[in-house]
């Protein structure tokens, strides 16, 4: 009877787990379309529409954005998105946070995040 | 006699508050000397009503005092019966850098009661009901944080039917509830649940089986999401995906597992196409948990005729200096795509779990987390819970 090999099993995990945790990196160059249909579906559908805020079920201050439709009704016919001053819409601002409330306020976007939809609403905030 | 009585202060109070996830606490599988989540858990995969087993590890290993039955042991339900809730309640300071920065809040958190009926040794029925969280009142008095719309927010997110003829060997369940797939942490705001398809109210229909044995265990689920014309109490939120996940751990010596995942998520804009890998690794004479998952996603979103490769990661050591002391410093990583560097998140997180009497629990966390850019400024969350289990 010998008792099992312990040790190296031991670093194995733990260099599994480590390596697992800590890649990820990736390049400077943002090739990510400026559609709505890419960032409703990527930006902010998982980030806006969680259980207590824009999600279907809780509208919070009315704001609806759980699919793309919705999103795009807000965004446009709500005055979120404004092409004509992209830098100056309601909804930049907000994900800035600049005299209002940081959006989303748990989890702060990417700066690249809210370029893209800066220039999405730049390009004409089509439903594209 | 003070510590219960401030338990029961706190239950009476965060019974009228709500939301969050019926998860586990996988930080005590090998911890607690329990080889397998469903040694404490009526689910074959964890999470959610405790079983009788559970209910004394949960006095006996876990609290620093107390007896972990229902009602603290005042009364015996019979066998075919169980019953069980859990009770929220959390204070929260928040900064992100904007002008309104830093915001304070409280709020309940979670409000879920649990009934299991057994019908003879295999089947049972297996349901969930709560009310939805309040995180951002309409206003901000107590009443319209604690019972505001509360009719509105009555929410079940699980419940199922289950064939499971003894504790180790074959099941099968259908009904609602999360695939089986990673961690399966209780926090869902870390990560590898955010962002891997298990947000908060993410529940699924489902219809799951597997093997458990004592030294692996086999989960395959194939899930849709509840249709559109269900009511909002059945209703979920965040991606609404269908298809199917698996996740196989095979456990060595009682105190370390390796685990291999696999999911696929179709939905009308966007679809997910995922796995990742699960390492466990418990270390008796230092009382050390570690645990890790990481998961690379490949997202197809067609309608803008793009897709993108993820990768979200966890990597947390649970360190139990004493009973009824969990203190967990971690680290998390979100990349939204591999190939942009900026769309990066980074968080060092430290959590303390404090079991002072059996049902109670204080969780103090902390998260410092970096997000895109370098000069971008941190965001922080400070938050306390206050957790009551009947």
């Amino acid at each position: 009877m010998h008792n099992p090999p312990m040790i190296p099993r031991r670093g194995l995990f733990l260099v599994v787990a480590a390596a697992a945790a800590l890649i990820g990196c990736g390049g400077t160059t943002d090739d990510r379309p400026a559609k709505w249909s890419f960032i409703s579906a990527t930006i902010t559908e998982p980030s806006c529409a969680t259980v207590n805020c824009h999600s279907e079920i809780a509208k919070r201050a009315g704001v609806d954005m759980h699919d793309r439709a919705t999103g795009f009704d807000v965004m446009v016919n709500k005055g979120f998105a404004d092409p004509a001053a992209p830098d100056d819409s309601p909804v930049i601002k907000l994900m800035n946070g600049q005299g209002a409330r940081r959006m989303p306020p748990d989890m702060p976007l990417p700066d690249a995040d809210i370029l893209l939809i800066r220039n999405w609403i730049a390009a004409g905030a089509t439903n594209n | 006699m003070r510590r219960l009585l401030l338990c029961l202060l706190v239950a009476g109070v965060g019974t009228f508050g709500f939301a969050r996830g019926a998860a586990a606490y996988p930080q005590f599988q090998f911890s607690s000397g329990t080889n397998k989540c469903s040694q404490c858990h009526y689910s074959p995969a964890g999470g959610g009503l405790i079983s009788s087993w559970g209910r004394s590890e949960s006095g006996d290993t876990i609290s620093m005092a107390g007896d972990g039955g229902f009602l603290h042991g005042a009364v015996t339900l019979p066998a075919w019966f169980a019953a069980g809730a859990d009770l929220r309640l959390a204070v929260t300071r928040t900064d992100d850098g904007g002008d309104e920065s830093p915001q304070g809040a409280w709020f309940p958190m979670q409000a879920d009661a649990y009934l299991r009926f057994a019908f003879g040794d295999a089947f049972s029925l297996y349901v969930a009901a709560g009310a939805r969280g309040e995180t951002r009142p309409v206003d901000e008095s107590a009443g319209s944080r604690l019972v505001g719309n509360l009719g509105d927010r009555f929410i079940s997110r699980e419940h199922y039917l289950m064939w499971r003829p003894s504790a180790t060997g074959p099941y099968a369940r259908v009904g609602r509830f999360y695939a089986p797939y990673g961690l399966r942490f209780v926090e869902h705001i870390y990560f590898v649940r955010r962002y891997a398809g298990y947000e908060l109210y993410n529940e699924t229909y489902t219809a799951s089986g597997g093997y458990v044995a004592d030294e692996w265990e086999l989960h395959l689920s194939a899930f849709t999401p509840p249709p559109s014309s269900f009511p909002d109490a059945l209703q979920s939120v965040g991606a609404r995906e269908s298809g199917a996940a698996g996740y196989f751990e095979y456990r060595l010596n009682g105190m370390a597992a390796l685990a291999a995942q696999g999911r696929v998520g179709v939905g009308k804009e966007a679809s997910r196409y995922q796995g990742g890998l699960v390492g466990k690794l418990w270390i008796e004479p230092a009382k050390l948990l570690f645990l890790g998952e990481a998961d690379l996603i490949h997202q197809v979103v067609s309608a803008a005729s793009y897709s993108q490769n993820q990768f979200v990661s966890y990597l947390g050591v649970s360190f139990f200096p004493v009973r009824g002391v969990m203190i967990t410093p971690m680290f998390e990583r979100f990349q939204e795509n591999i190939s942009v560097s900026t769309t990066g998140r980074n968080a060092g997180d430290l959590q303390i779990n404090l079991f002072p009497y059996a049902h109670c629990e204080v969780v103090l966390f902390g998260r410092y987390m970096k997000v895109g850019q370098a000069n971008q400024p941190a965001a922080t969350l400070l938050m306390a819970q206050l957790h009551y289990y009947l």
